[in-house]
């Protein structure tokens, strides 16, 4: 190790330790299984043996007597002095819990190294091995309790001699970097071999040969973002085993097609939210073996993985056998929420748990049932350019289905031109194309509509609707829909469909709804690519067309007075930017009290109210105004972080016409919300 | 003390002064393509051999007017990424001079003599803050911190 200095030797010891605890929990998990398999307790103890050999080399002696106790645990084990028993995997995996919150909280694990949080865990007490007692107390983080991203998703396991290294994703992602310059310099020299000395590219043998070597550099280089499923499923396991345990029940866990890839960014994208499923099924779904038993079902429950790849896409499947989502649960929480269920298929209704706020949880718990969830998988499936949707049976299980492109950096998209720019249309969101037909437009609600399947769809110019300015396109009409809503979109003309290599845009812009990202062309020139949720939202908010004998309409209505109250000044300042944009006459308050004193002056058409201020907050505020003779009519809306039902409940209470949670704030649901309270505009 | 060295961005009439470290290369007449929905002080994306670089209007940053065709755009290079600042025209390297007082306009630091003329310093990392490119065209609220 000569030449190789302390902090240098610590960072490799961090980045070994992440690869054998994460071999490390994976080999208890099965040891539960197979409590008689002593192979598996001789790799358990052999994890363990080599962490504290490399922790003492590293000079973390902390880390090395954890290691060293659970070791001396495992080494009975082997002897035949103690059994394997879930009482006794437990602690062995809290054990390892502990181990890694104490390499984590290595100076080389930090970052930057001066961070407060780069403390080293106290050296254990009491002698020179960690004891049982020591081991048992509770791991700072329980990972039980929290979605853990593939972080390590590229780690190899520690199979010795197997040709694998350790690679820092940057690196991967630079090189990604570096083949799209460098594919992008060959397609200017192609250009400038035909502009400048009139050679067609395609009959020089080296330019040819020189693409097809690109080609194969970029695919290369692609797969080696490409981890497989089963990157993550250790800690389902996991999450699946602590849960079960701690409720009483009796859940095996299985997996099936685990060894499917994906684009490591997509699987990062699923982590959180393939935890969320899986805890709601072991907390809601899953039954105690009583309540199975008399159910006339096995007493040990069942939930699966279940990952295939299909064309682009990775399907990934989780099952469970229990109880099934509660039918009038949904009906009753739908109802709360204002949502009209009559004509709503099974499938329909069961989607309506990925309603922001829905929740059917009978009781609040600290595993699931918050009313924040099923959305947010929504958002993140969504997120990685794919869709999610739910079956369940009363009784017998509920399956949840996500599916996702390989890889968001190559997208299948429709692409189109539209006020004279190109665009680019996920192909997993466009439901069809159709040639525009004058007799098959008609108006409702001061809309167009095209009939679509015998369903009449909203049409709305594509080009109108991004801002390229009024245009009027008697070109063909794509049809998209963002998994609830569909929507219609004339455009110029079609152009053909193809892969797009995808990229992000840069952090520095704000974040646009209607644009999913941009991709170089081969021309050197930058095609945007549309997020079809985002421009329906963008659509259903725009203000209705004129048209011959309708009368001009806009979202917000001109004259009418919006009173802002938030003690935030950013706060107070962006949503007066958004009502003053559409025609509101907008005043601020800074608290309830100063609200109240602007309200005695002059009333206001509406109030939108923030919750926590000083001196009197939102709540009290929403109570002074309905206990005020003349001031009692006028509409509340709360926007609030505040997302707990009990708060919504508070604030309905107190008189409030209308709740956001900021955290799904914005503009257009504001302003939705606006219009409504009162009755202006969409 | 040596003088600090700046590339002198022509903005309109304005004159700007960009500190050089912050100055990756200057590309001519950058071929933008408008970033639909964007604020107005994105005038679009420009591909920089293979990366895709938002192109933003220095004078809409400012809050002076816009830029109505870009002359030029100064890459920077910013602690998230790579941006373009549109000028009006050739940017040039400059030492500059003494030091005329304080600047008035948001993500500037001060006013400093060239010759005859008053370059304005600018503050990158407040001229790119979220809040000036975005003005009021924001579109979430979500983790502002605030209740």
């Amino acid at each position: 190790m000569a030449g190789l200095g302390s902090d240098r030797l610590r960072l490799l010891f961090v980045q070994e330790a992440d690869v054998r605890l994460t071999e490390l929990g994976r080999l208890l998990l099965e040891l539960e299984q197979r409590a008689d398999d002593l192979e598996l307790v001789r790799s358990v103890y052999r994890e363990l043996h080599t962490l504290k050999g490399s922790a003492a080399v590293a000079g973390l002696e902390d880390v090395s007597q954890i290691a060293h106790g659970l070791e001396e645990l495992v080494d009975d084990v082997r002897a035949g002095s103690r059994p394997v028993t879930p009482e006794m995997i437990d602690t062995l995996l809290r054990g390892a819990d502990r181990l890694r919150g104490a390499v984590t909280a290595t100076p080389a694990a930090q970052e930057p190294p001066t961070s407060k949080r780069a403390q080293v865990r106290p050296r254990p007490q009491g002698g020179s091995g960690a004891t049982l007692g020591t081991l048992l107390e509770p791991s700072p983080e329980p990972p039980v309790v929290r979605g853990v991203p593939p972080a390590a998703a590229t780690s190899p396991r520690p199979d010795g001699g197997s040709g694998l290294i350790l690679v820092p994703v940057e690196r991967l992602e630079e090189l990604t970097r570096l083949v799209g310059e460098t594919t992008s310099a060959h397609l200017r020299i192609g250009r400038m071999l035909k502009d400048r000395f009139d050679v067609d590219p395609g009959t020089c043998n080296e330019f040819n040969e020189l693409a097809r070597s690109l080609n194969n550099l970029h695919d290369s280089t692609m797969r080696t973002q490409m981890v497989p499923v089963s990157t993550v499923t250790d800690q389902l396991h996991r999450a699946v085993r602590d849960l079960s345990r701690a409720q009483g029940k009796d859940v095996r866990w299985e997996t099936a097609g685990t060894d499917t890839e994906l684009d490591r960014g997509v699987l990062h994208r699923l982590s959180d939210s393939l935890m969320h499923l899986v805890r709601n099924a072991i907390d809601h779904g899953i039954e105690t073996p009583d309540e199975r038993r008399r159910a006339g079902k096995p007493e040990q429950a069942t939930v699966r993985l279940h990952a295939m790849q299909l064309g682009s896409e990775v399907i990934i499947t989780v099952t469970d056998d229990g109880r099934g989502i509660d039918g009038g649960a949904v009906e009753h929480e739908a109802r709360r929420l204002g949502i009209e269920t009559d004509g709503l298929s099974d499938d329909e209704r069961a989607a309506l748990t990925f309603h922001p706020g829905f929740s059917t949880a009978r009781f609040v718990t600290d595993v699931s049932g918050r009313g924040v969830g099923l959305d947010v998988v929504r958002t993140h499936v969504e997120g990685a350019h794919g869709r999610v949707d739910v079956r369940s049976e009363p009784g017998t299980g509920t399956e949840f289905r996500l599916i996702v492109p390989i890889t968001v950096a190559v997208l299948r998209c429709l692409l189109v031109e539209a006020g004279g720019q190109s665009f680019a249309l996920p192909f997993h969101r466009v439901l069809l194309t159709q040639a525009h037909n004058p007799d098959n437009v008609t108006y409702a609600e001061g809309r167009p509509v095209v009939w679509v399947d015998r369903h009449p769809l909203p049409v709305h110019q594509l080009g109108d609707v991004v801002g390229l300015g009024e245009t009027v396109s008697d070109g063909p009409v794509v049809g998209l829909t963002d998994g609830s809503q569909r929507h219609a979109f004339a455009v110029d003309r079609l152009v053909g469909q193809r892969d797009v290599v995808i990229k992000a845009l840069s952090p520095l812009v704000p974040r646009l709804p209607a644009v999913a990202g941009a991709s170089v062309e081969a021309d050197g020139s930058i095609l945007l690519v549309l997020d079809p949720p985002g421009l329906i939202q963008r659509a259903r908010h725009s203000p209705r067309p004129d048209r011959p004998g309708g009368r001009d309409e806009r979202p917000g209505a001109p004259g009418r007075s919006i009173l802002v109250v938030d003690d935030a000044l950013i706060v107070r300042e962006l949503q007066r930017g958004i009502l003053e944009r559409v025609g509101f006459h907008v005043r601020v308050a800074g608290d309830g009290q100063q609200a109240i004193a602007q309200l005695a002056q002059e009333p206001t058409d509406l109030v939108v109210t923030d919750i926590e201020m000083p001196k009197m907050d939102g709540f009290a505020l929403t109570e002074a105004i309905r206990s005020h003779p003349a001031l009692a009519n006028i509409p509340v809306l709360i926007v609030s972080s505040r997302s707990s039902d009990a708060d919504r409940q508070r604030g309905l209470d107190a008189g409030a016409d209308g709740y956001i949670v900021k955290s799904a704030f914005d503009e257009s649901s504001l302003l939705t919300a606006v219009n409504r309270l009162l009755g202006t505009g969409s | 003390m040596s003088a600090q060295q700046a590339l002198l961005l022509p903005v309109g009439s304005d004159l700007y002064a960009l500190p050089l470290d912050w100055a990756r290369e200057v590309v001519a007449a950058p071929a933008a393509t408008t970033l639909v929905t964007a604020p107005a002080s994105v005038l679009g994306l420009f591909n920089l051999r293979g990366q895709i670089v938002p192109l933003f209007d220095t004078a809409a940053l400012l809050g002076t007017g816009t830029i109505d065709a870009p002359a030029f755009a100064v890459v920077v290079d910013s602690a998230v990424g790579l941006a373009g600042l549109a000028t009006s025209g050739l940017p040039q390297r400059e030492s500059l001079g003494e030091s005329t007082g304080p600047s008035d306009l948001p993500g500037t630091t001060g006013r400093y003599s060239i010759g005859q003329q008053v370059a304005t310093l600018l503050d990158p990392v407040a001229l790119l803050s979220p809040h000036r490119i975005s003005g009021h065209d924001y579109h979430g609220l979500a983790g502002n911190g605030s209740s």
